[in-house]
């Protein structure tokens, strides 16, 4: 009678599933454990964001920085309650150095190298001893591969005007110079005394003189894009050196017809009536001669040989660089370009092409290389209490051909040397040194003066500098930039090596 | 019935009669474990101290002692009572309890203090207490509670109680940081959400068992859906609502979150009916969604949830600092007492000891650590949901399988809430959290578990309701 | 690295090591539960040791595996049948319900003991308790496994 009992379907089933669905969801639990706790541990616990960091930040000296001759350009000074804060040796230096600053945060080689220079960082089996160790941070040194002289002689030479200079040895890629202006004391950011009005002021100025815009400012190229499309055709076997145009003359006077669009350019005197081939081409700088040879090589491989050249995504570097575009690639056209007209206007830098200054400083240093693009390298090595580490020359992409990058270079050596180039490129001839280069001169679309480009390297026999001047809206490139880069060219080629 | 006692022949040997009639058993696995518990507690507080001060030393031993006496009389008292319920529950539930204790006694005292005669106890003392005094809720009911008539019969009065300490909550009670959860009598405050849990599970029980056989047919058709009875859905609907509005008055997430997966759970477990499981989760992610649209701090709740790192300094700033702890401790992480800088003379996570203490034990003890910890949790939910499959009849079943989940599932939504698996809610992490009413609800739970399991309780009522369920089913079903 | 950090580090991961010996120890009885319930709906639900007899009908020593439903008395009609002076023709009835036993006072003359403690009407019964009818003492037991 009382064992009539339940029999009804049993609990114990369902409540199994139930447990089983508790236990998958611990078991995500314990997932995400790992996912935050190894997977991102070590890029989470160096973020300067991470209170450990902040907290090591003020009371553990930083990594000093030394330039390749060997001096300190970062000084750690006490204040009165004794934290520590970063001086720096000049606002020449502050776009590349950036700040450390517990307030605002960290930028430039303090941002990108902040785990080693605060001695958080070192190989996984470090990191993983580190807790086991007494002093738990070993702040590194960064050594720079550039020179204090040349940066200082560099942001000097662009004076109050705005712009870039990028100097880079192109046998390894090793970056001399990289400056930018207007520039900012950075020293004035992270002194406790002067941070907040100094960095609220910068951050409203107009000027933007936190935009460090050699690595940064992207610009329409002007003519010195013509040497990526010098690259790309030759590259390709599109042109030879020796390719001329028939409608080259004419259209010198009447405008070339693409599509329906007339491109024009002003009428040479001297070669106006000649069909010039690729070395006269680039000493006068010829936009019809560029614009015939970029719809003879086509979109696509125009883009292709401009990515092997960095464009397109941000370039390997210490330091954060935007990508440079060949077209913003909103067309169906191969290479993304909207129509031959877009392609036509691009091989001569005057589209939807923006470039940066470093992006620039590539180019030529490729074509300097024969056709060997090095990765471009502000540290050359890191050294700490465990030993030194090296970061060598690689290899970034080789591009070109040692006859095609021959020919380019001596198609610079005209454009610097000529009796016609000379008169595009005033000032860029380093005395005594054959130097090879090509000007620009960006035409904004009416809005103010164009930007001043000039790009180059010397000796052209056997380059071991390659420069990218950029001005913004100084005027003709001879005007501006050339000189500029022949008195740092000079300036280098002079010092001791 | 004297006669037959005389009649009765000679008994075996017994105790000296102190408590009545004591018939001692031992509970040699929970002696065991215990001793594990302890031994672990004493070498985890030596760590805390070299943490701390840097030599090999035992930190607050005193608390470390009257903890462990707590847990060893809790002990004891169950074996001299003769229970033979559940062995392992209290060597669990007083391992995560001691794991708190000693992350209490770690973090700044000044956190959180009570003011007693003249002294003043701080974060870690204040925490003992309530962790004393949990030990103790939890043995007593343990040991007193021999019948369930009391939470059987009277349901819809505990429902009703529930509903009037929300409404009071709602009406009275204080808010802090925007949030009104917590209720004042006089120089008690506790947060009443933290009981309502228990009243719900309590309440769903007996409804749940009572109608199991009516929620098991499916006589309402909606298109390809088969569905219970309509009118036996309703407490369906009523638990929608209840949750949706402690969302919206509240601006409790989590306890809205935890009622409706615990019913959702408890629903499945008693009817084995998966539609009704997913019904139940559509209407519960409509209303959010509707929430989310309709109320700004929804919203921002989700949007620091799906990217913390957009703000990290501000909106995202509390979920950023936990995972960063996380990231702190690695795989075995910094050692008690070693994590959690300051900064600034200030933790850089706020609200550490209520919200995220998995964060603070996620950096001390690392992933290792972290598994453990879950590990612990999982195994209370087994025994609570063993306790249940293995109940004598279905209103015990649900019951302990409710008060497992209640336990399981809000550990699970803090410890998702603080490794960015699900929204950061307000819930705290049972046995280990910093809190009175926390704490001694997770007691009750584990009481009436301990209870539960008791082979020895008294035995349910004949289930005589079968044989009513089944006529008025068929008249129903010839009437249509 | 010096001594006293290394100590330090022994003990650290001591802690975390009691921690999973903690759950291994935990997760053993666990399973052992586990496998003890995983016998239980074998054939017999429990079976009944007698450990004293007098009268020796049923002899000591001897086992009865039990239904759902045993009763015990006097009267031969029993599932066991206790043949001893104070033993009620129909005296008790041991009932298996949901998962537990219990065992039912039939208002016998003598009454029935779990324990030496008086059964009043229905009184529930573990694996191991006594249970004295008359003179004659039972044991309730575990069905043998297999």
């Amino acid at each position: 009678m009382l064992a009539t009992s339940t029999r009804r379907r049993p609990l114990g089933r369902t409540i199994v599933h139930v447990a089983i669905v508790l236990a998958l969801a611990f078991g995500v639990l314990a997932g995400a454990g790992g996912y935050w706790a190894v997977i991102r541990s070590t890029e989470l616990s160096h973020s300067p964001y991470d209170p450990a960091v902040i907290a090591a930040s003020r009371t553990v000296p930083r990594g000093a920085i030394i330039d390749r001759e060997g001096n300190v350009l970062t000084h750690n000074e006490e204040d009165a309650n004794g934290e520590l804060y970063r001086r720096y040796s000049g606002p020449e230096i502050s776009h590349v150095l950036g700040y450390a600053s517990p307030r605002y945060g960290r930028a430039g080689l303090e941002l990108a190298y902040d785990a080693e220079l605060a001695g958080l960082a070192g190989d996984p089996l470090a990191d993983a001893l580190r807790k086991f160790g007494t002093d738990p941070y070993d702040p590194k040194d960064l050594h720079l591969a550039m020179s204090w002289d040349m940066q200082r002689a560099a942001v000097r030479a662009l004076g109050r005007r705005r712009g870039a200079v990028v100097m880079i040895d192109p046998r390894n890629g090793e970056v001399l110079a990289l400056a930018s202006t207007p520039t900012y004391d950075a020293s004035t950011i992270t002194h406790p005394d002067t941070s907040q009005a100094a960095f609220e002021s910068l951050r409203d100025d107009a000027a933007e003189p936190l935009l460090p815009r050699a690595t940064l400012g992207r610009y329409v190229p002007g003519s010195v894009f013509k040497i990526v499309t010098a690259i790309a055709g030759l590259g390709s076997d599109a042109v030879t050196p020796d390719t001329t145009y028939a409608e080259q003359p004419r259209a010198e006077r009447d405008g070339l017809l693409v599509e329906g669009f007339r491109i024009r350019d002003g009428h040479h005197p001297a070669t106006g009536n000649r069909r010039l081939d690729f070395i006269e081409a680039t000493e006068v700088s010829c936009n019809i001669w560029f614009a015939l040879t970029g719809l003879e090589t086509g979109g696509e491989p125009l883009v292709r040989y401009a990515e092997q050249l960095g464009f397109g995504s941000p370039i390997p570097f210490d330091l954060p660089t935007a990508p440079s575009q060949v077209t913003n690639g909103s067309g169906s056209a191969p290479g993304g370009f909207v129509d031959d007209v877009e392609l036509a206007n691009a091989a001569y830098g005057q589209a939807e092409t923006f470039v940066t200054p470093l992006q620039m400083a590539l180019v030529a240093a490729t074509v300097a290389n024969g056709g060997e693009l090095m990765t471009p390298r502000l540290v050359t090595s890191i050294s700490g209490r465990a030993g030194t580490r090296q970061i060598g020359p690689s290899t970034l992409a080789r591009v070109l051909d040692p006859d095609d990058a021959a020919v380019i270079n001596r198609a610079m050596v005209q454009a610097v040397e000529g009796p016609l180039g000379r008169q595009f490129t005033t000032g860029a001839r380093v005395p005594g040194v054959t130097t090879a280069g090509k000007s620009g001169t960006a035409e904004l679309g009416g809005q103010g003066e164009p930007h001043s480009w000039f790009i180059g390297f010397a000796p052209a026999e056997a380059p071991t500098i390659a420069i990218a001047v950029l001005v913004e809206q100084a005027g003709r490139g001879a005007e501006v930039a050339s000189p500029i880069a022949g008195d740092l060219m000079a300036l280098y080629l002079e010092g001791p090596q | 019935m004297t006669g037959a006692r005389q009649a009765r022949p000679a008994q075996p040997a017994q105790l000296p009669r102190i408590l009545g009639n004591i018939h001692p058993r031992p509970r040699w696995t929970e002696a065991r474990l215990l001793a594990i518990v302890a031994l672990a507690l004493v070498v985890g507080s030596l760590s805390l101290g070299a943490g701390l001060t840097g030599r090999l030393a035992l930190h607050a031993p005193a608390g470390l002692a009257i903890y462990l006496v707590a847990l060893a009389g809790a002990h004891l008292a169950q074996v001299l009572a003769g229970r033979r319920s559940d062995e392992v529950l209290l060597p669990v539930v007083g391992l995560l309890g001691g794991i708190s204790l000693l992350l209490m006694q770690r973090l700044p005292q000044g956190l959180q203090t009570l003011d007693l005669g003249g002294s003043t106890l701080g974060l870690g003392d204040v925490q003992l207490v309530w962790l004393v005094l949990a030990v103790v809720i939890a043995t007593t009911l343990g040991i007193v509670v021999r019948s369930d008539s009391w939470l059987r019969r009277y349901k819809y009065t505990w429902a009703a109680a529930g509903i009037a300490l929300l409404l009071l909550t709602f009406v009275f009670g204080s808010d802090i940081a925007g949030q009104r959860l917590t209720l004042r009598i006089g120089p008690l405050g506790g947060q009443p959400s933290e009981l309502l849990k228990v009243i719900l599970v309590v309440f769903l029980a007996g409804y749940l068992s009572e109608n199991r056989p009516l929620l098991i047919e499916q006589d309402t058709r909606l298109g390809p859906i088969r569905l219970p009875p309509l009118p036996y859905l309703a407490p369906m609907v009523a638990m929608w609502a209840i949750a949706l509005g402690i969302v919206v008055v509240q601006r409790d997430l989590g306890a809205a979150l935890l009622f409706f997966a615990v019913f959702l759970a408890l629903v499945y477990a008693a009817t084995g009916r998966i539609s009704l499981v997913v019904i139940g989760s559509i209407l519960f992610f409509a209303g959010s969604a509707l929430m989310a649209n309709l109320f700004p701090h929804v919203r921002a709740r989700i949007d620091i949830w799906i990217d913390p790192f957009v703000d990290p300094l501000g909106t995202g700033y509390q979920i950023v600092q936990s995972l960063h702890a996380f990231a702190r401790g690695g795989l075995i992480g910094t050692g008690l007492g070693e994590g959690l800088p300051m900064v600034g003379g200030r933790l850089p996570i706020p609200e550490v000891h209520t919200d995220f203490p998995l964060a603070a034990l996620g950096e001390e003890l690392g992933l290792v650590g972290v598994i453990a910890i879950l590990g612990l949790f999982f195994v209370v939910i087994e025994r609570g949901l063993r306790i249940g499959a293995s109940a004598a009849d279905d209103f015990r079943a649900i019951l302990a399988t409710g008060l497992a989940l209640v336990v399981g599932v809000q550990a699970f939504i803090i410890a998702a809430g603080n490794l960015k698996v699900l929204p950061l809610t307000g819930v705290t992490l049972p046995f280990i959290s910093y809190g009175g009413s926390s704490l001694v609800v997770n007691a009750i739970v584990v009481g009436l578990l301990l209870a539960l399991s008791d082979r020895g309780v008294e035995p349910p009522p004949p289930p005589t309701d079968v044989r009513r369920w089944r006529d008025r089913l068929r008249r129903r079903r010839r009437a249509a | 690295m010096d001594g006293l950090l290394l100590m330090v580090w022994v003990v650290r991961l001591l802690f975390l090591a009691l921690l999973y010996f903690f759950l291994a120890r935990v997760v053993r009885s666990l399973l052992r539960d586990l496998r003890a319930a995983a016998r239980e709906p074998g054939a017999s639900l429990g079976r009944l040791i007698v450990i004293e007899s007098p009268s020796g009908d049923p002899e000591a020593g001897r086992s009865f595996d039990l239904d759902a439903i045993t009763t015990l008395g006097r009267d031969v009609n029993n599932a066991i049948v206790i043949e001893d002076p104070f033993a009620s023709a129909e005296h008790a009835v041991l009932t298996y319900r949901g998962r537990s036993w219990y065992v039912e006072d039939l208002g016998s003359t003598n009454g029935t003991f779990v324990n030496g403690r008086a059964v009043a009407s229905i009184a529930p019964l573990g694996f191991g308790d006594e249970v004295s009818i008359g003179q004659v003492r039972l044991r309730l037991e575990r069905a043998r496994s297999g």
